[in-house]
């Protein structure tokens, strides 16, 4: 009997899980429906000045525009130290996402290393954070409570030490990674170089019906301030991404989990079954060679 | 008439995207009208008022904040900070805009000439819609 009682309270206890799972599940689909639009309507935005970014960063490469010498558009051969930025949710039960980004985040310190660049950590997300710190790896910076609530001021200040320290020439690269939304199902891991301006994936050949005239007299101060929004909303666009992936991510985690409990449950049934019928079994016998003994 | 594709695009999402016959842009070094096949130039916007000609010769005023255009010979992107397009149903949506932009330009801006300057335009655009 008491075997008996031992499965009913496991069938309880995992039936429970499953409602707040499923709860969790519902949740995370109706946050993930408002990050998503969130996210798709500054994509256009960020694709547009990406777009922009890269056309005059090609020019300058390309044609050797003269007299421009933002740091930011120099490739540098040899990077003494990068600042590396990356974006983590601040709360778990998301399956793998979390862990993808600090894998990611580990194999480009480990790549940099082999080149003996040094490399600066800049976490945001609590749960990166609290991966390095376990691990004793430092951290320059550590935020919390911004990857859950995207704010543009609030991730403006934070890039901004990253931009200084690059104009000033103490560091020579800054990296974002994070965990992108793809779809519902699957998130995008990305590892972006920010600066200097990346324009790996485009080609010179392609640029030559483009029009755009670039002067180098006036254009220090637009480009500056180009650079600058670019950055801080590639920033921005980073943390507008994760949280979407974070939310299809739990969804997902929940929705395997819920699913799981629910064979769970079915398994113990069986088993609750299979022991009730015994003890009817045992009990019967002993009724029956009572009886027999009687005779 | 000939237009040209305008798109006015903001980190929240696109305020306008369609055709235009012409538009008058804040730039930096001051203000220029962009007609079709214009020649392929990107410039810094400032504070001030994008005016747009549309399609039926109607004037859609938007007031930006900070921005970059670039322009070629079909098409014109603007991509800005914050903006408000002042426009609307009724007197009282109007309005509303009118405040919005107001804030807007005073959250940003800290001369008070770029301030009385827009502040004038965004007037007498208002004035054109009541």
């Amino acid at each position: 009997m008491a075997n008996l009682k031992e499965i009913q309270r496991q069938i309880k206890s995992v039936s429970n899980t499953q409602k707040t799972t499923r709860a969790m599940k519902l949740v995370s689909t109706a946050k993930l429906r408002r990050a998503q639009e969130l996210a798709s309507r500054s994509r256009l935005f960020a694709e547009k000045t990406n777009q922009v970014i890269a056309e005059i960063a090609l020019r300058i490469k390309c044609q050797k525009v003269g007299g421009i010498e933002s740091r930011a558009f120099v490739e540098i051969d040899t990077p003494q130290m990068v600042d590396i930025i990356f974006v983590t949710a601040d709360k778990g039960l998301c399956g793998g996402f979390n862990m993808q980004t600090i894998k990611a985040v580990r194999k480009l310190m480990d790549e940099l290393k082999e080149k003996k660049t040094k490399v600066r950590l800049r976490g945001v997300g609590k749960k990166g954070i609290e991966f390095f710190k376990y691990n004793e790896i430092e951290l320059m910076d550590a935020v919390r409570d911004l990857s859950s609530a995207p704010d543009m001021q609030r991730s403006a200040e934070f890039i901004r030490t990253s931009i200084e320290d690059f104009y000033d020439g103490k560091i020579d690269g800054v990296y974002i990674v994070y965990n992108g939304y793809l779809n519902a199902l699957t998130q995008k891991l990305h590892v972006e170089r920010v600066l200097p301006i990346n324009v790996d994936g485009y080609d010179c050949d392609e640029d030559k019906e483009s029009m755009l005239e670039i002067e180098a007299e006036d254009n220090e101060k637009m480009l500056n301030s180009l650079i600058e929004k670019y950055v801080e909303y590639n920033m921005y666009y980073a943390l507008i991404d994760s949280v979407a992936a974070e939310h299809s991510a739990r969804m997902q985690a929940m929705d395997a989990a819920t699913n799981n409990a629910k064979e769970m449950v079915k398994t113990l049934n069986v088993k609750f079954n299979k022991a009730r019928q015994e003890s009817i079994t045992t009990e019967l016998i002993e009724i029956i060679s009572g009886v027999e003994s009687m005779k | 008439m000939e237009t040209l594709k305008l798109e006015v695009i903001t980190p929240s999402g696109a305020i306008y995207d369609g055709l235009a016959l012409s538009v008058t842009l804040p730039g930096d070094e001051g203000e220029f009208g962009v007609l079709p096949h214009h020649a392929t130039l990107t410039t810094l916007l400032k504070t001030g008022v994008i005016d747009i000609e549309k399609e039926d010769k109607t004037v859609e005023s938007v007031v930006v904040n900070w921005g970059v255009v670039q322009v070629d010979e079909a098409k014109v992107v603007v991509l800005v900070d914050g903006a408000v397009a002042i426009r609307g149903e009724n007197e009282s949506d109007i309005a509303q805009a009118l405040d919005e932009a107001k804030t807007l330009i005073h959250d940003i801006s800290d001369s008070n000439i770029a301030i009385a300057s827009v502040s004038a335009k965004l007037e007498s655009a208002a004035q054109k819609l009541f």
